[in-house]
C-alpha cells in the first residue's frame, strides 16, 4: 500500500440545516456589498468580481464538505472562501493589501489558504480545474476517502483544458465534484452566442462524467447535489459535474467603476426575484422552518464591519515581503 | 483592444486597406464588428490556444489575423502554437509557408491584478526564434508599429502597456505611419549614459532624463521599439560613447533587460567602454504582488532611474 501519510483528517460535514446555510450566504452578502463601497472608495485594491446572486452555491456545497476535502476556487471566489471557512479577517485584510491578510498581501481576492486546504484562487478561466483533479488524485493515492471540488463558471467550458480533464477524472475515476456556476454570461459575453448550446450537462455526459443539473439559487438543492456528488466520489465511484444554474445581479466586475456590461431589464429583474436569499426563505416557510434573516444579516454586516475597522488599521507589508517565497527553499 | 482604445481606430483604417485582415477575440471590439461584420471580426469562447492555432492556419492559407489575447498571462496558455507552430512554419517549410498573424495583450498596469496577471512576458519569446516581438513606448509607436505589424510577413507579438492609454496627442499618434522594425528611437540625446527603456518605462525613462537635464546631466534616451529584431548597432554605439547602461524595464530583470546586455557582448568596443558601469531600473526577478505597498517596489520609477544614473556616474570618472 501507499507510503504517503494521510495528514488529512476526515471529518464527515454535518447535515445542515436552513439557518446556518441562510447565516452562510448572509456573511457572502454582507461582506461583497460592503466591499463594493471600500473598492470605489479605494479602499480594497484590485478587481472585485462580486458574487451576488450565486451565494447559494458556495454555502451548498461547502456545506457537504469535510475539513480534509480540497477546494479550488478562481477570481470570483470570495463565496467560496468565506463558505469553505476561510479567516474573514484575514481574508479582508488580504484585499486591503495588508501584511496580515491570509496570502500577506501578495494575492488581494486570488487567494489560496492551506489552513481551510483551499488550493488557489486562479486568475486564469479553466486553469484550476486539472487542479482540483490532481488533489484528487491525492486523495485517490491515499485512499482517505477525501474528495476535491473544482468551482468554475460556464466560460471554463471554452477552455481545451478543462475537456482533457474531464476525460482524465472520468477514466480515472477520480473523487472529484466539477461545479460549473452557470450564470449565463462570460464578461461582456452571453453564453448562449458563443456556446452550440446553453447547457454545458452534455460536454460532462461525453467524458461519461456523471452530470446533474441543479438550481443554483436554492441552497437546499445545491446542497443535495453536492451530497450526493461527494457520496459517490468517496465511494470511490468517480468524478461528478454539477451544472448550477445562476446570475449574478451585480456585474461582471468593479474597479472604482462597474464593467459596462448590460442586462436585459426583464431577465435581471425575473432573476432579482430568485435571489439565493429570497429563495431560502421561502423554502423555510415551505418546510415550516423557523428562519428570520434580518438577525442573521445584522449579525453577518457586525462581523464584516468588525474585519473592516481591523483591516484599516492592521499594517502594509514590509518593503522585504517582496523577494519572500519566490523560490521554496529560500526565505 | 487591450486596454488602449486608440488603436481600435488603427484596426479599423487597416481593415477598410486590407480585405483579408480578421480579428479574433474573446472580446472583439463592437464598433469593429459594427462596420466589418462577423465574418472578419469573431468572437470566441475563451479558446485562447485554439484562437492562435487557427490564426496560424488561417494566416498560412491567405487571411491576416489578429488575435487579441487580452493579457500576456493569457498568452502563456498559447506557448505553443507561438513557438512550435507560427514562429516555426517559414523555417521548417523551407521558406514554404509564411505566418502573417499579428497577437496582441496588454502587460502591467497598475491594477493590483496580481502575480499571476500583471505580467510582461516579452523578454520570453526573446528566445524563440521566429517570432518578432513589438513593444511600444507611446502611443504614437503604438499606433505606428501596429500598422507595420499588420503588413508584416511573418508572426508578431504586439504587448502594449496599459499605462500609454493615458497619453494625449490622439490624433497625432493616428497619424503616425507604420514604423520600422528592428530599428531603436533615439529620443534625447546626452553622452552622460545610455537609457535604454522598454514599453511603458518609456515615459517614465524620459521624465527622469528630463530632471536629469535639469540638473546639467544628458543621457542618451533609446526605444528599441522591437525586441526581435533587436537593433544592437543603435544601442552598441551610444554605450561606446556614454561608458555607461541603465536599461529601463516594467518587465523582470531576466527577461528582456538582461538579454539586452547579453546582446551587446556581439560589440567587445561597447563592453569594453562599460567597464561594469551597468544598472537595471525594472521588475526585480519576483512576481508582481497585489498590495500596492509590495507592488510599488517592482516599478521602474523616476526617482530610481535618476538615483540609478547618479551611481553610475559616482561610480568612477
Ligand atoms: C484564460 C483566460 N482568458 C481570459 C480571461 C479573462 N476573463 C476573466 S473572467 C472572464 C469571463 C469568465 O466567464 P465565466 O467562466 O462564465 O465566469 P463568470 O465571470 O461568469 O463567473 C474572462 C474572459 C481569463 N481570466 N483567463
Ligand atoms: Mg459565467
Amino acid at each position: 500500500m501507499t507510503s504517503i501519510p494521510a495528514t488529512l483528517e476526515e471529518t464527515a460535514a454535518p447535515p445542515a440545516d436552513l439557518a446556518s446555510l441562510f447565516a452562510g450566504m448572509a456573511l457572502i452578502r454582507e461582506f461583497e456589498d460592503r466591499l463594493l463601497e471600500l473598492r470605489k472608495a479605494g479602499e480594497v485594491v484590485g478587481p472585485v468580481h462580486p458574487y451576488i446572486g450565486q451565494e447559494a452555491i458556495a454555502v451548498g456545497v461547502c456545506a457537504a464538505l469535510g475539513d480534509g476535502d480540497s477546494v479550488v476556487s478562481h477570481y470570483r471566489g470570495h463565496g467560496h472562501a468565506l463558505a469553505r471557512g476561510v479567516d474573514l479577517n484575514g481574508l479582508t485584510a488580504e484585499l486591503f493589501g495588508r501584511a496580515n491578510g491570509v496570502c500577506g498581501g501578495k494575492a488581494a481576492a486570488l487567494i489560496g489558504d492551506p489552513r481551510r486546504n483551499l488550493l488557489m484562487s486562479s486568475g486564469i478561466v479553466g486553469a484550476g480545474i486539472p487542479v482540483a483533479a490532481g488533489a484528487a488524485m491525492t486523495a485517490q493515492v491515499r485512499g482517505d476517502s477525501s474528495v476535491a471540488v473544482a468551482f468554475f463558471g460556464d466560460g471554463a467550458l471554452g477552455s481545451g483544458v478543462v475537456h482533457e480533464t474531464l476525460n482524465l477524472a472520468s477514466v480515472q475515476r477520480l473523487p472529484l465534484v466539477l461545479v460549473c456556476e452557470h450564470n449565463g454570461y462570460q464578461a461582456g459575453n452571453r453564453t448562449e452566442d458563443i456556446y452550440p448550446e446553453v447547457s454545458v450537462l452534455r460536454i460532462a455526459e461525453a467524458h461519461r462524467v456523471r452530470a446533474v443539473a441543479v438550481d443554483g439559487n436554492d441552497v437546499l438543492a445545491v446542497a443535495a447535489a453536492a451530497r450526493s456528488a461527494v457520496a459517490a466520489a468517496r465511494a470511490g465511484e468517480g468524478p461528478t459535474f454539477i451544472e448550477a444554474r445562476t446570475y449574478l445581479t451585480k456585474f461582471h466586475l468593479q474597479f472604482e467603476r462597474p464593467s459596462p456590461e448590460v442586462r436585459p431589464p426583464d431577465e435581471l429583474a425575473a432573476w432579482l426575484q430568485r435571489d439565493p436569499l429570497t429563495v431560502a426563505l421561502t423554502r423555510a416557510a415551505e418546510l415550516d422552518i423557523h428562519l428570520s434573516a434580518e438577525p442573521l444579516r445584522a449579525e453577518a454586516r457586525a462581523r464584516v464591519e468588525q474585519a473592516v475597522q481591523a483591516a484599516r488599521s492592521a499594517p502594509w507589508p514590509a518593503a522585504a515581503e517582496v523577494h519572500t517565497h519566490v523560490l521554496a527553499g529560500a526565505a | 483592444m487591450n486596454e488602449v482604445g486608440l488603436l481600435d481606430v488603427v484596426v479599423q483604417e487597416e481593415f477598410d486597406r486590407d480585405p483579408t485582415l480578421v480579428f479574433l477575440a474573446t472580446n472583439s471590439p463592437a464598433a469593429l464588428r459594427g462596420r466589418f461584420g462577423a465574418d472578419r471580426v469573431r468572437i470566441c469562447a475563451i479558446s485562447e490556444q485554439a484562437m492562435v492555432g487557427m490564426g496560424v492556419g488561417a494566416a498560412m492559407s491567405g487571411l491576416r489575423p489578429i488575435v487579441d489575447l487580452n493579457r500576456a498571462s493569457f498568452g502563456l496558455l498559447t506557448m505553443d502554437q507561438l513557438v512550435n507552430h507560427a514562429g516555426r512554419m517559414h523555417y521548417q517549410s523551407g521558406g514554404g509557408y509564411r505566418v502573417p498573424m499579428v497577437v496582441t495583450a496588454a502587460t502591467r498596469g497598475r491594477q493590483q491584478l496580481g502575480p499571476q496577471n500583471e505580467q510582461c512576458t516579452y523578454g520570453l519569446f526573446m528566445q524563440t526564434p521566429g517570432l518578432t516581438v513589438v513593444v511600444p513606448g507611446s502611443l504614437a509607436e503604438a499606433c505606428g508599429l501596429l500598422r507595420t505589424a499588420v503588413r508584416w510577413p511573418g508572426p508578431v507579438l504586439y504587448f502594449v502597456a496599459p499605462e500609454l492609454n493615458r497619453q494625449r496627442g490622439l490624433s497625432a499618434a493616428l497619424g503616425t505611419p507604420p514604423l520600422p522594425f528592428g530599428v531603436a528611437a533615439l529620443l534625447r540625446r546626452g553622452d552622460a549614459a545610455t537609457i535604454v527603456a522598454i514599453g511603458g518605462a518609456v515615459p517614465v525613462a524620459l521624465a527622469a532624463a528630463e530632471s536629469l537635464s535639469n540638473a546639467g546631466t544628458d543621457c542618451d534616451v533609446l526605444d528599441p521599439r522591437t525586441l526581435a529584431p533587436l537593433d544592437v548597432p543603435a544601442i552598441a554605439d551610444s554605450v561606446a560613447r556614454t561608458g555607461r547602461l541603465i536599461v529601463v524595464d516594467d518587465g523582470p530583470r531576466s527577461g528582456a533587460p538582461v538579454q539586452i546586455l547579453g546582446r551587446l557582448a556581439e560589440r567587445p568596443d561597447a563592453l569594453a567602454a562599460l567597464g561594469g558601469r551597468v544598472g537595471f531600473v525594472c521588475q526585480p526577478d519576483v512576481p508582481v504582488p497585489s498590495s500596492p505597498a509590495l507592488e510599488d517596489l517592482t516599478w521602474p520609477t523616476e526617482q530610481r532611474i535618476v538615483d540609478e544614473v547618479r551611481r553610475l556616474l559616482d561610480a568612477d570618472g
